[in-house]
């Protein structure tokens, strides 16, 4: 009868399965080892024996080399000192912030130390989970950062993380196509537009720009605004000073290139991929420093210039520096040691961690100046030295807005971008809504 | 609906019999909750009690990180006053008015297809309908995204190949959502087939035999017999598949999240929205608790309209 | 006559060959595709042109696929396993039996169905977390066993059960218990097999409650490993993308194949009207 068959069939898939699972865990190596060590002890973190540790929960969203780094460094300092234990676990970007740390302070499982991303900085610090890391900075280390990096992350007097480093924008191109195209390096917004419109083909999009709401795409449009002008808060901070004629026309600008096409909607590599010049479907990009490695790595062979973002006539060159910043959980229990930790890793006397980062894991900017000056060398090296020498005096740090703040202008953005309204309506709806938002 | 116990009366009503009944009543309920305690246990703890729990929660302002704020039915006064909202309830209906008549055309379709087919040919036809249905959610949304992209994708090189000209599908506010929901019918229109399929296989097959015999046409054999007698099935099919496109989350989370300019912003997406991206859980909560109303009206007047009275 | 009724035959044999090959064009495409190197994987391929077997053995190597489809295996195989036990009880008593407050308990029971998932998130979180079973596969697999859908197309099943058969039980003398774990669940092939498909299917899918409970990288799931090649870094690796696709494919397409057989087969037994 079929009746014994699936009788027969189930326990033996099961039997495969437990097989498959000791198999895996034993095999695939230390990466899982380790995760399954860190699941496991996370879980009875008070009982941990004769040797009282104390554990602490490192979350971040880093990949590859750059999580490496990071598992190296809490290899490094659970070595160096046996108070503390750090835990790391790393997570997908786009899940992240969005739902895994959330969940994890509403239920009261949040990390002691977590990365943070200046588009939801504001979410963590008016419910706060950001400590103030003032106290902790090591006698004359907090001098040596850059003020304006500090700024970003000060709120009500509290330093409420450590910014490690400054990812600057800048206008990738590639020069073939450009010089195909008859297309000079384009300086200011008009000549900007001209060129990709010369530039865009069924198959080459003239410029990529992020076409999706969210953190990366808010940050790619802040340099537009204040080129033009424009601002998002007035001085008192407190206010919208989002509806004004500069606001309107660097969202005109911006949507320009959605209606007219020249930038897709939808693309198959993320925004801040240079994939996207890399693999000959874009002309010109606007994109970060951190794709400067991975030119040098995968796309030699293709001829991808840089140059500063393009400024409208008459508006002063200004770019973003994004970047990651260290947090530390305010309602964390080990608070101090937490801090320290952070400290440790990025702000100690000892600059080789920092340099290792910016310049040897990725390519970014550090936010202290001592760290500058000891890695001048390779600030000059290829692409990097137009971001050194033309770009890097023209940044600011990206600013930290409430979540309802950062949704408001995504969201007069694509109001614009799809034709629904003209920079000035989308200007003075945003407003309103920036204003509802900041009381 | 008469209360017979499954061995059916006895035809005469003798006292013995009558005794035995009584235990054996007994003996039924108490089967009864045995085999309703399990489930019933679990819906409450995982299913029932964060219902509840959403509501309590809808009654408050809570961003998730710091304690809960009574505040009654502000929350509610709130979102019959959000536009954003209200415009993802129409994106919502929008594609459930789209999504669930075609799914179940098509796959009513297929089957009846399938039903007519004879020999060698009728294995792997049913296997290549059913195959989509191995591809789950994540799966599915990148080989749309694959597909559907507006310069690499082989649907634009084929409407190029007959003159066309490139679309932008997942990039255009008007053709996402349709784009979206090619992606789900694709998916899922093997399963619901098999279900349909199965459902025609049990109609006796003299019922078929007699219509044959008065000479009815294939279309008139499947109005007056195939049609009615699928009617459980076809209940079943439109409330579960209304109810599933009410709560599509996966594809357009990883297709569009949402965009582009909220044209894929249905009610699912913009209830996580505010609860995970602005942290406005209370509010969240009470939008939620509006959308499972809605679910829940929607399908009583399904059932009610599409359900046999026996 | 003869001659008209093979025509018949053959369109609708060519029609649903044109149908299928159409559905099955994006598994094709996949397939195909997956197999393409890095610099390649963004073109239109309509044949295969290139085998880049590479892509297969970088999700092998470098990602942890292979852990995670074990988990998933594990989670889906339990999950559906004790869902099948519970709801076709559940369904049975529903549909079978009497017992006070039916109607009661089958409407509420037909209302958990409309909770979408999105929206109970962190009541769940919460109530997990209450049980201990955060990053555990407990945490995984209890919460999502307990689902009205099975439960209501049990119900519909056993409603339209041969009452003759339990009656020839009920003379044999078998218990309420004894009838249906005896007569009525072997005879339930053609209901079990396509919800085991479903149920499996449906925890191959899930996304968003592993990513809330998990936490170690040992725990994740199928499609969390996937969407994290996707969205994960600097960069797309589209090639390893696909092939990972393809993997995780393979046993949703398996048990399909392996089940096909006993789809029909079920649906025959149970015609004895």
């Amino acid at each position: 009868m079929k009746k014994t068959s699936w009788k027969i069939v189930l326990p033996a898939m099961m039997a495969l399965l437990l097989l498959l699972q000791v198999g895996c865990g034993s095999g695939s190596g230390n990466s899982n080892n380790q995760a399954n060590q860190s699941g496991s002890s996370g879980a009875q973190s008070t009982n941990g024996g004769s040797k009282e540790k104390i554990k602490l929960q490192f979350w971040d969203m880093h990949t590859e080399a750059e999580q490496k780094y990071f598992e190296d460094l809490v290899k490094e300092y659970n070595a160096a000192q046996d108070r503390v234990q750090i835990e790391y676990s790393t997570y997908n970007q786009a899940d992240y912030t969005a739902t895994k740390l959330p969940i994890a302070f509403s239920g009261g499982n949040g990390p002691d130390i977590y990365m943070i991303s200046p588009g939801d900085f504001m979410k963590f610090s008016n419910s706060g989970y950001l400590a103030d890391l003032a106290p902790y900075f090591p006698e004359g280390v907090k001098e040596d950062f850059l003020p304006s990096a500090l700024d970003a992350v000060t709120v009500d007097g509290q330093i409420q993380a450590l910014p490690y480093e400054m990812e600057l924008m800048g206008l990738y191109y590639n020069e073939d196509m450009l010089k195909a195209a008859n297309v000079e390096v384009p300086k200011t917004w008009d000549e900007l537009l001209d060129a990709a419109r010369k530039l865009t083909t069924d198959k080459v999009a003239g410029l990529v720009l992020p076409p999706d709401k969210g953190a990366y795409f808010n940050f790619n449009f802040y340099p537009f605004l204040w080129q033009a002008g424009g601002q998002v808060l007035a001085e008192d901070g407190k206010t919208s000073a989002f509806n004004s004629p500069e606001t309107a026309k660097a969202l005109d600008f911006w949507g320009t290139f959605f209606q007219e096409k020249l930038s897709p909607a939808k693309l198959q590599y993320g925004p801040w991929e240079i994939d996207n010049l890399g693999k000959q479907t874009a002309a010109m990009q606007i994109c970060g420093t951190w794709a400067v490695s991975r030119i040098e790595e995968v796309f030699g062979d293709v001829p991808i210039k840089l140059a500063p973002l393009p400024i409208p006539e008459g508006g002063k060159p200004v770019t973003t520096a994004g970047g990651w910043k260290f947090a530390v959980n305010a309602k964390s229990k080990n608070l101090e040691e937490a801090a320290k930790f952070v400290m440790w890793a990025f702000a100690d006397q000892d600059t080789s961690r920092p340099l290792k980062w910016a310049t040897e894991t990725k390519f970014a900017y550090p936010a202290r100046q001592s760290v500058i000056d000891a890695g001048q060398e390779i600030y000059n090296k290829g692409l990097r030295q137009v971001f050194t020498n033309e770009i890097y005096s023209s940044a600011i740090p990206e600013p930290v807005y409430n979540p309802a703040v950062v949704e408001a202008i995504g969201d007069a953005m694509t109001r614009v971008m799809f034709g629904d309204m003209t920079g000035e309506e989308a200007a003075k709806a945003a407003d309103a809504k920036i204003n509802e938002a900041m009381k | 609906m008469s209360r017979v116990p499954p061995g059916g009366l006895p035809e005469e009503g003798k006292p013995v019999v009558l005794k035995k009944l009584r235990t054996r009543a007994m003996q039924e309920r108490i089967t009864a909750y045995c085999f309703l305690l399990p489930d019933l246990i679990g819906l409450f703890i995982f299913v029932f009690l964060p219902i509840i729990y959403a509501f309590y929660v809808s009654l408050h302002d809570w961003d998730a990180l710091n304690p809960m704020k009574f505040i009654g039915l502000d929350n509610y006064v709130a979102l019959s006053k959000d536009m954003d909202w209200w415009h993802s309830v129409g994106k919502t209906l929008q594609f459930s008015v789209i999504y669930v008549p075609l799914l179940f055309c098509l796959s009513l379709g297929s089957a009846l297809l399938l039903n007519g087919l004879r020999g060698k040919v009728v294995s792997p036809a049913r296997t290549m309908f059913l195959m989509p249905y191995a591809i789950t959610s994540v799966i599915s949304a990148i080989i749309g995204m694959y597909m559907l992209d507006p310069r690499n994708g082989i649907i634009n090189e084929i409407i190029r190949f007959f003159g066309g000209s490139s679309q932008q599908f997942l990039g255009s506010p008007s053709q996402a959502i349709y784009s979206i929901i090619a992606v789900l019918l694709w998916i899922n229109i093997g399963y619901n087939m098999i279900i349909f399929l199965s459902a025609i296989k049990e109609i006796p097959r003299d019922y078929f035999e007699a219509a044959r015999i008065d000479g009815a046409s294939r279309w008139q054999t499947f109005r007056k017999i195939t049609f009615p007698l699928l009617k459980e099935t076809n209940t079943f099919i439109l409330v579960v598949t209304t109810i599933g496109s009410f709560q599509v989350f996966d594809q357009i989370m990883v297709m569009t999240k949402g965009g582009p300019a909220s044209s894929t912003e249905v009610s699912v997406i913009y209830i996580f929205k505010q609860g995970f991206q602005l942290l406005n859980m209370g509010y969240s909560s009470a939008l939620a608790f509006v959308l499972f109303l809605l679910i829940f009206c929607l399908s009583l007047v399904q059932m009610k309209l599409f359900s046999t009275k026996d | 006559m003869r001659t008209v009724r093979f025509n018949a035959q053959t369109m609708l044999a060519v029609i649903a060959v044109i149908l299928g090959l159409l559905m099955i064009f994006p598994i094709y495409l996949l397939l195909i595709s997956s197999m393409r190197s890095e610099a390649n994987v963004l073109e239109v391929t309509w044949f295969p042109v290139e085998f880049v077997w590479q892509n297969f053995k970088e999700v092998v190597v470098s990602t942890n696929m292979m852990r995670s489809i074990g988990n998933s295996l594990f989670v889906s195989i339990t999950v559906t396993i004790v869902a099948m036990i519970f709801h076709s009880m559940y369904g049975y008593a529903l549909a079978r039996l009497h017992f006070p407050g039916r109607n009661l308990i089958f409407s509420w029971t037909l209302s958990t169905l409309m909770v979408p998932f999105a929206v109970i998130t962190i009541p769940l979180y919460l109530i997990t977390k209450n049980f201990g079973m955060l990053n555990s596969y407990a945490g995984l697999i209890v919460p999502s066993i307990f689902n009205a859908y099975g439960i209501f197309l049990f119900r519909q099943f056993y409603r339209d059960f041969p009452k003759e058969l339990e009656e020839a039980a009920y003379i044999e003398g078998l218990s309420i218990a004894g009838t249906f774990f005896r007569i009525a669940l072997p005879l339930s092939r053609s209901i079990i097999i396509p919800l085991t498909i479903g149920f499996f299917v449906a925890n191959w899918n899930s996304y968003l409650w592993p990513l809330i409970i998990t936490q170690s990288e040992s725990l994740w799931v199928v499609q969390q490993q996937l969407a994290n090649l996707v969205g994960g870094g600097y960069y797309t690796p589209w090639n390893v993308v696909l092939a990972a696709a393809v993997i995780a494919a393979i046993p949703t397409l398996i048990l399909f194949f392996a089940a096909q057989r006993y789809l029909v087969e079920g649906i025959k037994m149970t015609g004895i009207k």
